[in-house]
């Protein structure tokens, strides 16, 4: 899986680099780091929310209190959906 | 203003000018709509066929300048893109018989054909372009070198065979196989491929004044702005624009000697064959196209992740902008945002439009400022960091005979993949840059060839003979990890 990032300007004021950092000690503590790769991106061009975050193509739009929420409930839920898949 | 005379170069530099222009003024947004009018406005056409083709070129290379991709509603997230309208779709049959063709009776060509493509005119050989299957027999066979291979000069360029053609002729760039070397960028005659920049996020983080944002400068910028702009007068310059401070790259690469002359000592007593991993582009060619390689590329980061992590020690809160020759180190930075590195990555090029912009020249006087090594400056050279690696283990163990096979250029570095794959490597090591001549060609020079080098050489004769762990030492007191995870 892949949780694609904004990093432009508009975002990085938001807190970017502090989901970033959020997201990889989540995926550190949860032992995802094999099945989870963060990658930036250029201006997604969503600016008017949060920090734009994609995973499968789905936009989510996050503010850096929200990540813990977001990896449960977005990132956790497709892994296990992924794992009863298999 | 763009005239007739403008070359590719001047376009290019142009766009970003009038863009950096109107977001240092806060007026990008409401302005970029009729910035291609103010550009090119007409009724004369002065480098295309008509004003029409013209302003939608500078359209799409507006969007570049954003970080967008270069056509609207484009899912492509290649750092190299292709500017559809701008591309001719070069009408050219790869392999042409010439004039120098004898109408010999020996008749290589078409004995070495398999596709049966060649046939005899009245004065001459002919090739069917439908039949013909670009396999280059024919070529090598004339013995009166009669056959031009005319491969379109984006396809030639392209070292991972990235570039193909779509229906109409225009160049496609597989992303899931281009390496963002910046190579077909250089090599398009018409321009027509570019790459997508972060001028706009490092402008706007520089106006906004809530964080302090520092520019890293790549070693290879010495000389770029000419002979006396020297690393003093260039932080002056780069303060003045609205950075907070610069760290030279080259001292990052002092880090990364020192941790390459370690890890490389280790893995030639267990036996294994390293790499290095400062070249971005070299580090993805390995990834996509000899993934099994994988686990050869050395885990020591690159001097501009080295630079970045040593500057985030001493300012926490710092925006780390890296500027330098490459365009590949603008995807290294979205694949390794956990890595804690470089946040942005600019081209000299982009640096250069930012400073028209503001109006700053870089002064030719300044105090003396020196913070990388000599042999870090040199990494930007090929052999340069095999140099400094060597010098390392030189200060350190003493022992310096290791073999290194210095490949200059993506293609010397395919060959010795190639061999690597095969375990015939004869050396242990291999230093890897995708530029010929290393980083001072990249794509994203101001100058390239013989006055940036007699530049360069110039000013790095000002460099004192530090060695590369007595620099080290200035900077015991910050702790961070010279390893990707």
């Amino acid at each position: 899986m892949i949780i694609t990032i904004c990093i432009g300007s508009s975002c990085h004021l938001k807190g970017s680099r502090e989901i970033v950092q959020k997201l990889e000690n989540l995926l550190k503590l949860h032992n995802l780091n094999e099945k989870v790769e963060l990658v930036g991106s250029f201006c997604i061009g969503n600016c008017k929310s949060g920090v734009c975050v994609k995973v499968d193509n789905e936009l989510f739009s996050l503010v850096p209190e929200d990540t813990e929420n977001f990896f449960t409930s977005e990132i956790l839920r497709r892994l296990t959906y992924d794992c009863y898949q298999l | 203003m763009l005239r007739e005379s403008s070359n590719i170069g001047t376009i290019k530099h142009e766009v970003l000018y009038e863009v950096a222009k109107l977001v240092f003024q806060g007026e990008l947004e409401e302005k970029k709509e009729t910035l291609p009018l103010e550009m090119i406005p007409g009724p004369q056409a002065n480098f295309r066929c008509c004003i029409y083709k013209e302003r939608e070129i500078i359209r799409q290379r507006i969007r570049l300048a954003e970080g967008k991709a270069a056509s609207p509603g484009s899912e492509n997230k290649n750092i190299v893109q292709v500017i559809s309208s701008a591309c001719e779709g070069c009408p050219i049959t790869r392999f042409v018989v010439t004039d120098n063709c004898q109408k010999c009776m020996s008749k290589k060509c078409q004995a070495s054909c398999n596709f049966s493509a060649i046939s005899m005119l009245r004065d001459r050989a002919h090739i069917d372009p439908t039949l013909c299957k670009e396999c280059g027999k024919c070529s090598q066979a004339c013995p009166y070198n009669a056959i031009a291979d005319l491969m379109r000069p984006c396809k030639r360029s392209c070292p991972v065979d990235a570039i193909s053609m779509d229906e109409n002729n225009i160049v496609v760039i597989d992303e899931d196989k281009c390496i963002n070397c910046g190579s077909c960028i250089k090599d398009c005659p018409f321009g027509a491929i570019s790459d997508r920049s972060f001028m706009v996020d490092v402008i706007r983080l520089m106006e906004s004044r809530d964080i302090p944002v520092y520019a890293m400068l790549a070693p290879a910028w010495e000389g770029q702005f000419g002979g006396q702009v020297t690393v003093g007068s260039m932080t002056e310059a780069l303060k003045e624009l609205g950075f907070d401070g610069m760290y030279e790259v080259a001292l990052g690469a002092d880090f990364v000697a020192a941790s390459e002359a370690k890890e490389w000592s280790e893995a030639l007593e267990e036996g294994k064959k390293k790499t290095t991993s400062c070249c971005p582009a070299f580090v993805k060619m390995i990834r996509k196209h000899y993934p099994t390689l994988m686990d050869h590329i050395s885990t020591t980061i690159s001097p501009m992740a080295a630079t970045a992590k040593l500057i985030k020690a001493i300012h926490p809160e710092a925006v780390c902008v890296f500027i330098g020759p490459c365009i590949a180190k603008k995807e290294e930075v979205l694949d390794t945002i956990d890595l804690g590195g470089a946040d942005y990555a600019l081209t000299f090029d982009e640096l250069e439009s930012m400073m028209r912009a503001k109006e700053i020249e870089p002064k030719t006087f300044g105090e003396h400022l020196q913070q990388g090594s000599i042999y870090g400056k040199k990494f930007c050279i090929s052999g340069g960091v095999t140099a400094s690696v060597v010098q390392s283990l030189k200060e350190t163990t003493g022992d310096t005979n290791i073999s290194v096979r210095v490949c200059n250029g993506a293609l010397e570095c395919k060959k010795a993949l190639v061999l690597l794959k095969a375990g015939k490597l004869p050396e242990d090591f291999m230093e890897g840059m995708a530029c010929e001549g290393g980083c001072s060609n990249g794509p994203g020079s101001i100058l390239t060839g013989r006055v940036a080098n007699v530049n360069r050489e110039k000013l790095f004769a000002q460099a004192d003979n530090r060695e590369i762990h007595e620099n080290l030492k200035t900077y015991d007191q910050y702790e961070f990890s010279m390893h990707r995870k």
